[in-house]
Order: C-alpha cells, then sequence, then structure tokens
C-alpha cells in the first residue's frame, strides 16, 4: 500500500522538470530537423500571397500554414528555422557562462585575499552596467554573427553565476571539511573540484537551466534591434521586428514569435525552478521530516 | 489587579510542608505516539509516572534521544506534528491538562507553568530591547507599562544582574550567554508560576556560569516555592540541585527516587551504566565502561518488544526481551523498571585494561616533539586601512609535548584554546612566535606543510561538518592517501584496518555521514586524523556534542590508540574530568594565556592560580556529600 504511493507520488519539482525539459527538447529536436519539418524556405519571397492569415481562418492557405508576412515568406518555416539560433544559443551561452563563472567564482572564493576582492569590485562595476545595453555596446563593437552574439551574451552574463557560486563557496569554506581535506594532505586544485565543485554543482544547475531562457530573450532583444546574427538567418527576434510594421493589418507572424520565445523562456524558468526545488537538500530534508 | 509577587490564580492549595501534601504535578501512564494511521504507531514515550511535589525540584535525566523535551512538549502543547498523546493523564493541580481546551492550556502557560529554554541566545528576539520583552509579557499578565518597568527591573536584580537598568535597554546580542539566561529566568519567574520547566538551562553555558545559574534558580526556586522540572543530562548536576530524581531511557522512566539515594546506589542497569561511563574528577582514577551500541532511535522502537534496555545490557536474560518490565514501586520512595533488580552489580568490568595514565608521565622521552615558542595571535578587526586593535586570541604560549605524551589544554569558551590547537595544526599562522616540530621550526612552505600534516593531524569538534557529507566512509578514512598514489585493493585495505582500530562495523564502508549516528562519525573523524599514522594528534572538544556513554566509548578508543599507534594527543576541553581521564599533563588557558600548566594531578588538586581554582569549584563534586560552591553561597 505504501510503496504504491511512493512508485506514483512525484518528488517535489519533478513535475516542473519534466514539462520544462520535455519543451525544450521539442525546441531542440525542432532545430536539429528544420531543413525537413519547414515546408518552405525561411527567406523564399512570394510578393503575390503576402500578409495571409493562418490557414484556418479566411483567406487562409494551407501551403502557409501560419499565414505569410509582409514580404510573402512562410511564418511556420521562419518560425521552425528560428529555433535553431534560439537551440544554439540556449545550449552554448549556459555552458559557457557556467564556465567562465564558475571557474573565476570558485577561484576568487578559495583563494580569498586581494585575487577575491579585485574580482568582487569587477563583478560590482559589471553589473551596474544594464545587462541589455552592455551587450548591445558589445555587439556594436562587434560584428554581427552568432559566434559575436554567444560572445557578447557570455561576457555579460558570466557575473551573475559568478557573484552567487562565490558566496556559496564562502559558506563552504566556512565548514571544517575543507580544512580537513587540507590537512589530509589534497592539492588545492583536489579540494576545489573534489570538495568544492560537488557542493555548489545543485546551485550551478539552476542556474544553468534558468541561464537558458536568458539567453533566448537576450538574443531575441539583439536580433529585435538588428545587431544580432548576420542578415538572413532568420531568427525568433527579427521576426519580431518584422511583425510590428504590420502588426494592425497582420499580427500573426509578431504573436507567433512571441508565443515561441514565451514558452521557450517559461520552460527554461521551470526546468530551473523544479531542478532547485529536486537539488536543495534543506527543501528536501523538509519534506521528509514532514512526510 | 493581581498584584505581582503574590500568589495569583490557582494557589488556594494547603501550604506546602511535606511530601504528604497533594503533588502539584502529575503524570500517570502518560504515553505519547508517532506515526499516522496507516503505520504502526511509535510509542515516544511510554507509560510515564511521574510526580512533582510543591516546593520541589524534579531531575529528569536522561541522553539525547531518550525523550527528555518530549514531555516539555506535552506540557507546552507543542507536540511536533504526527504526535500525539495516546493514554494517560497529565495533572496540574487540580485540572488535567489533557482535558482543557487549547486556549485554557495556552492561557495557564507563561503564567502559572514557565519554561526556561536550553539556547538563551537564540529565545531572546534579536529585534526586541530586553526592557521590550518584559513588557510585550507583562501586557498579557495584565500590567500597565509604568507597574511593568518597575516590575522588570525588580526582577532583573532579582536575578543578580548588576545593572538592571543598563540591560533593559539592551538587546540579546549585546549580553553574554549567561546574561541572557538570566533574563530568561527573570521572565519566568515575574509570574510567580507554579511550575518551572528548565530544559537543559545550562548545556550551551560554561561551566562557572553554569554554576551562576543554577545556584541562582535553585535560589529563586526556594523563595517562591516554585516547583520545577530540571530535565538536564548530567547525573552529578541533577544530584546536586534536584530533590527527586527520574532517569529516562528510550521514552521510558527506568527508576525514579530521590536524587541522593538514587545517585549513591543507582539499581537500574542503566543508570549504573550512566555512572560508569562518567569520567570522575575527585577520588581515584577509574577506567570507564560503556555499553555497547546507543540509545535505539524512533524507528527501532517497534521491534524493541521487551525492556528498552536490554539489548545494550549486560545482565539481561531471555526474560528481559519477552515483555515490556512496569515501573514498580520498591517500598522505599523509589520505582524501579527492571525484572532482575538483585541480579544488577555495576555493570562495568573495564573494556580496557590500561594504566592510569595520569602516572605515566614519567616513562617519556626527553626530546620533544613539538615545542611551541612564544606564540601569540593577534585577529585583527576591520578592513586594512582599520586602526583598530586587534583581538589576541593567545598571547605568548610556549610549552611543549613529548612524543606518546597526552596533554590536556583546558579553559572556557574565549579562552583561546582552539586557536591554539588551529596554530598548531598550521590552520593559522601565528603573528609572532615560532612552532618546532623534532626541533626544526616549521615554515610556510609546501616541503613543510607536508612535513607539518605527516606528523601533525587535527580532529574537529563536530563531525558532522568537518566530513564532507557526499563521501563515503571508505572515501573519508582514506582521504589522506591522496589519488594515484595507492591501488583501490591498498585503500581498501587500510580502510579496513582503521574501521577495525577504531571500533567500527564494516560495513560502514560504504555509507556516508548522514546514515550514522554521532558516536560512528566521530570515530571516522578519528580514523581519518589516524590514517597515515601521525605522531600528534590534536582532538578539539572531540567529545562535547556526544552522549556519556559514547563519550566513555571514544575515550576509552583514544586511549587504546595510544598503546597500538604509539601517538601523542594534545586534547584540547571544556571538560576537566576528560582531561584527567586521558592527560597526564595539562594547560589552563584563559584569555589567551595559560595561566597554569603541570601534571594533571597536581594541578586539579592543588591549583595555584585563582581561574584554576574558580573552574575547580564549578564541578559538581562526584562525592555528594560534600558542599557544591555555586550552592554553598
Amino acid at each position: 500500500m505504501k510503496e504504491h504511493k511512493a512508485r506514483h507520488q512525484l518528488r517535489l519539482g519533478e513535475g516542473r522538470v519534466i514539462v520544462g525539459a520535455t519543451f525544450l527538447l521539442i525546441v531542440v529536436a525542432v532545430a536539429v530537423c528544420a531543413p525537413w519539418l519547414a515546408p518552405h524556405d525561411p527567406n523564399e519571397q512570394d510578393l503575390l500571397q503576402i500578409l495571409l492569415p493562418p490557414a484556418w481562418l479566411d483567406g487562409g492557405d494551407w501551403a502557409y500554414p501560419l499565414g505569410t508576412d509582409s514580404l510573402g515568406r512562410d511564418v511556420f518555416s521562419r518560425l521552425i528555422y528560428g529555433a535553431r539560433v534560439a537551440a544554439i544559443v540556449g545550449t552554448v551561452v549556459p555552458v559557457g557562462t557556467c564556465l567562465v563563472g564558475a571557474t573565476i567564482a570558485i577561484l576568487s572564493g578559495y583563494l580569498g585575499g586581494i585575487f577575491d576582492k579585485s574580482i568582487s569590485r569587477l563583478v560590482d562595476i559589471w553589473m551596474s552596467f544594464p545587462a541589455v545595453v552592455l551587450s548591445l555596446v558589445l555587439m556594436v563593437g562587434l560584428s554581427p554573427g552568432l559566434r559575436n552574439v554567444i560572445l557578447a551574451t557570455i561576457l555579460v552574463d558570466w557575473t551573475r553565476f559568478c557573484r552567487i557560486i562565490r558566496s556559496s563557496v564562502i559558506g563552504l569554506m566556512k565548514l571544517e571539511y575543507i580544512s580537513a581535506a587540507r590537512i589530509a594532505g589534497a592539492s588545492h586544485v583536489g579540494i576545489m573540484t573534489r570538495d568544492l565543485v560537488p557542493g555548489v554543482l545543485p546551485i550551478i544547475i539552476t542556474l544553468t537551466s534558468v541561464e537558458i531562457g536568458i539567453a533566448v530573450i537576450v538574443e531575441s532583444v539583439l536580433s529585435f534591434v538588428g545587431v544580432s546574427v548576420e542578415p538572413g538567418i532568420p531568427t525568433w527576434g527579427v521576426m519580431i521586428a518584422d511583425g510590428l510594421a504590420t502588426v494592425f493589418q497582420a499580427p500573426w507572424s509578431l504573436i507567433f514569435s512571441v508565443s515561441a520565445i514565451v514558452l521557450t523562456v517559461l520552460s527554461a524558468n521551470m526546468l530551473g525552478d523544479g531542478l532547485r526545488l529536486m537539488l536543495d537538500p534543506r527543501v528536501s530534508e523538509r519534506r521528509r521530516i514532514e512526510a | 489587579m493581581t498584584t505581582l509577587l503574590s500568589p495569583l490564580a490557582l494557589q488556594d492549595f494547603a501550604p506546602h510542608d511535606d511530601a504528604a501534601s497533594p503533588p502539584l504535578f502529575e503524570a500517570r501512564g502518560l504515553t505519547v505516539q508517532a506515526g499516522s494511521l496507516h503505520e504502526r504507531p511509535v510509542q515516544v514515550l511510554r507509560d510515564v509516572n511521574l510526580t512533582l511535589r510543591r516546593g520541589q525540584v524534579l531531575g529528569l535525566i536522561g541522553e539525547s534521544g531518550a525523550g527528555k523535551s518530549m514531555l516539555g512538549r506535552v506540557i507546552a502543547d507543542q507536540l511536533p506534528d504526527g504526535f500525539r498523546v495516546a493514554s494517560g493523564s497529565l495533572r496540574f493541580g487540580a485540572t488535567d491538562l489533557l482535558a482543557l481546551s487549547k486556549r485554557k492550556h495556552r492561557s495557564l502557560l507563561g503564567r502559572e507553568i514557565a519554561f526556561i529554554p536550553q539556547e538563551p541566545m537564540m529565545a531572546l528576539n534579536p529585534a526586541m530591547t530586553i526592557g521590550a520583552h518584559f513588557r510585550e509579557h507583562l501586557r498579557r499578565l495584565g500590567l500597565s507599562a509604568g507597574q511593568g518597568r518597575k516590575a522588570a527591573l525588580a526582577a532583573l536584580a532579582d536575578v543578580r544582574i548588576e545593572a538592571p537598568e543598563t540591560v533593559y535597554d539592551q538587546y540579546g546580542f549585546q549580553l553574554s550567554g549567561g546574561m541572557c539566561q538570566r533574563v530568561l529566568i527573570a521572565l519566568a519567574f515575574i509570574s510567580n508560576p507554579d511550575l518551572v520547566i528548565a530544559d537543559e538551562p545550562t548545556a550551551s553555558l560554561d561551566v562557572t556560569t553554569q554554576g551562576h545559574i543554577v545556584s541562582l534558580l535553585r535560589a529563586l526556586q526556594k523563595r517562591h516555592g516554585t516547583a520545577v522540572l530540571f530535565i538536564t543530562h548530567q547525573l552529578r548536576l541533577a544530584a546536586q540541585i534536584c530533590d527527586q530524581v527520574a532517569v529516562l531511557y528510550a521514552g521510558e522512566v527506568v527508576e525514579e527516587g530521590p536524587a541522593r539515594e538514587l545517585f549513591l546506589h543507582a539499581r537500574h542497569p542503566y543508570t549504573c551504566a550512566l555512572h560508569a561511563a562518567m569520567p570522575n574528577f575527585d577520588g581515584e582514577w577509574r577506567a570507564l565502561a560503556s555499553p555497547s551500541g546507543q540509545m535505539p532511535g524512533l524507528p527501532e522502537y517497534p521491534m524493541l518488544t521487551g525492556c528498552r534496555f536490554a539489548p545494550r545490557c549486560a545482565s539481561a536474560i531471555d526474560a528481559c526481551l519477552a515483555e515490556p518490565p512496569v515501573l514498580a514501586d520498591c517500598g522505599d520512595a523509589r520505582a524501579l523498571r527492571c525484572i532482575r533488580p538483585g541480579a544488577v552489580a555495576r555493570n562495568a568490568e573495564a573494556e580496557n585494561a590500561e594504566t592510569n595514565p595520569l602516572s605515566q608521565s614519567k616513562q617519556l622521552a626527553a626530546a620533544p616533539l613539538l615545542k611551541v615558542d612564544n606564540v601569540t595571535k593577534i585577529f585583527r578587526r576591520g578592513g586594512w586601512l582599520s586602526r583598530a586593535p586587534g583581538q589576541t586570541a593567545v598571547s605568548s604560549a610556549s610549552f611543549s609535548v613529548a612524543p606518546g605524551e597526552f596533554v590536556g589544554v583546558v579553559g572556557e569558551s574565549g579562552s583561546g584554546k582552539s586557536t591554539l590547537g588551529r596554530l598548531i595544526m598550521g590552520l593559522e599562522e601565528p603573528s609572532t612566535g615560532r612552532i618546532l616540530l623534532d626541533d626544526k621550526p616549521l615554515g610556510g612552505d609546501e616541503a613543510e606543510w607536508r612535513r607539518r600534516i605527516a606528523s601533525i593531524q587535527f580532529v574537529f569538534q563536530d563531525p558532522r561538518a568537518a566530513l564532507n557529507p557526499r563521501r563515503s566512509t571508505l572515501q573519508l578514512v582514506t582521504q589522506p592517501l591522496q589519488p594515484g598514489q595507492v591501488s583501490r585493493q591498498q585503500r581498501r585495505a587500510q580502510a579496513e584496518h582503521m574501521l577495525r582500530s577504531t571500533g567500527l562495523p564494516l560495513d560502514t564502508l560504504t555509507k556516508i555521514s548522514s546514515q550514522m549516528s554521532g558516536g560512528q562519525r566521530q570515530r571516522v573523524n578519528i580514523a581519518r586524523a589516524l590514517c597515515n599514522t601521525p605522531r600528534l594528534l590534536i582532538a578539539d572538544e572531540i567529545t562535547s556534542g556526544l552522549d556519556v556513554s559514547v563519550q566513555a566509548q571514544i575515550l576509552n578508543l583514544l586511549l587504546r590508540l595510544r598503546s597500538e599507534f604509539d601517538i601523542a594527543l594534545l586534547m584540547i576541553s571544556h571538560d576537566l574530568a576528560v582531561v584527567r581521564y586521558l592527560c597526564s599533563r595539562v594547560l589552563v588557558m584563559w584569555k589567551g594565556v595559560i595561566v597554569e600548566s603541570g601534571e594533571t594531578e597536581a594541578v586539579f588538586s592543588r591549583p595555584q592560580h585563582p581561574y584554576t581554582r574558580e573552574l575547580i569549584a564549578a564541578l559538581p563534586p562526584e562525592d555528594i556529600s560534600k558542599r557544591w560552591a555555586p550552592l554553598a553561597t
């Protein structure tokens, strides 16, 4: 009876993780299979069929399931191809940010002293710039392109990782098991990799999954103002910008691209939130006591 | 309006004079169950009978997990979720507390029944002044603000606070632990309650402060004729201040009786075992004995069909396991829950036949292993531009430790004894002075660090913090063997060897620290320090978080390890009896200074420094016919 119940009961946060991860995996799958899924070339113009509504509405055409934009491009195909940039940015940026931020944070928290102080001041100054403005400035300096978008986003966002992970490293450093590892003869690298990293791993995982959503938003903002990837590559941000001009005649392009962004970010946040609940020992401890 | 410090409601009994008066507080067959309806309920408290008369102090003694605090929670109507009173009665005066409505029950608390908590620093709201605590409490009692202030100041003066006006406007965090506890005692007594429940009121305080607090509690109790339920784990302390004592084991009262009688002639095997596990401070050195294992946890209760102590009892027979014994009246005002009252001799044939360490100092080699030469440590305050004077934690400490010598460092919190240990280990840098190992000063580079950790190891106070929660015992115990240096088989063999040496079962190898008991964790902690066979072990308060019986196991383990590994020990402890049990030499620290040192027996029997004398006077004596100093004043 009891086991039966236990098997069907989801752990706290597990539902959120399942829903969030599933949607994100779908986005990745769509991005990978874009050439086979999309009915049209995303840049193919059909000037006779501009601003068509979705197929199920009056005047719609099943050749263009979600309608067309002001140049007669298929919204559905552009949406699918747009997922490619979102998927790349949404994987590479979180991993990169995490590597840069966590490495600096662990070094800073472990070494302490003047290095730690300098890093903390640098992060303070860095974070005093509005994130979007800073990435815009960086993109204006760098040339447009996917690689530079990723670079700019990492350069802006590592500070958040750094600050949160550093404070948790400082907390761990106060625990005696770090001193115990030192007097057991562990090297500095050994302590950082075997004692500190496992200790901050739950936070790293949570931050990384939340960063997926942030990366997608930042890329969309940059696309929207036209300083992201090379022209000609469809992204959700570019679609919003295009759709804005004709929002009163044909809001479709805008609605679908905005929905795509919102759903992706929502899934990323659900994933992060769920992982935090699952991995936080304090939460699971409370649950265990209450049970 | 009722005036304070005069009897409130419910006090219309005959004046208390002797044992014939009706009990003020009485528990009969009280049973508390835990667990939901689906599972088999666990009896957290089983058939508890207690009687507390007006003006008496009833001691409730037991180790952690015995259910001492659970009783306080029943009285306070604060049972945790899932726990409920299954049967029995709890009478307070003429009322049955269990039959009262929640509202009426609550209205008794803080008026007729008051509490003194365990952690005085945590019990005061840091956002409220002491005065605000009093105002809030007195408003509930129906006093106006003007009267309140006067009453509060009088109460603060009553608890021997010298400047009540100043303390009234201060916050809890500005006061010491002892001062906070005085404030809480004043708060508890201000409504002139009939019953005060003191839950380990001195557990988190220094030993000299403990004396002050206990004598104060006793004085107030006598003056107001209050009944006190004194919950403690210290048998000797209870013998000094309690009239009656009940010993609790695994949720059952196993023995009950007048405090002195029970202390001198324990009848239950568990009470005897507690005696045998307690290091003594005066009298002959005697080996400690401790029952194997530890107190069972709640999940194990349903498996204990008979006497709950039987699995650890040396004189248990088959009948003990068959059914739970009843608490039988012995006739001489004492009660006992044991079916073999005559069979119990002292549970003790001493576990190890070690010779008395006090007489070992003569055989030691002349060349010191470790020499601490005029070491001072000053902690700087504020930032790097700060001109504030630093805090001197250790001041000009000089001493040496011979190979194989057990040296104790005693002192109260803030005396700098832990900092001294950390300086020797190299976890802190000395501000001035040198530390010499084998007559060579220890430097700061990597090679010197290797030399230091090869010879010196440190056992941390709290094994929960010192053991990485994600590593298995196998990894923890062999942590000093660096990866790549040894094969997997060697690592495992060494781990098994260490587990055998420290008396741990081999199945703990795969466990992580949260799956082990406190005593087992501390053994793993010690095993790790011994892994590379150091020559000096620094042990920082390693038994202070443990129960008496587990402490005895650890102390005997250290004595046995001395013969097996030939190690020297620097035992940092606030407990003089523990140091006397282990160490041939002792250093007394006070405010960062070593004020006295010498052979343990000489220092403790003829203390020279006033502080040493104060420390010794603060200990409740084992010979209870002697008057304990704090109660004499």
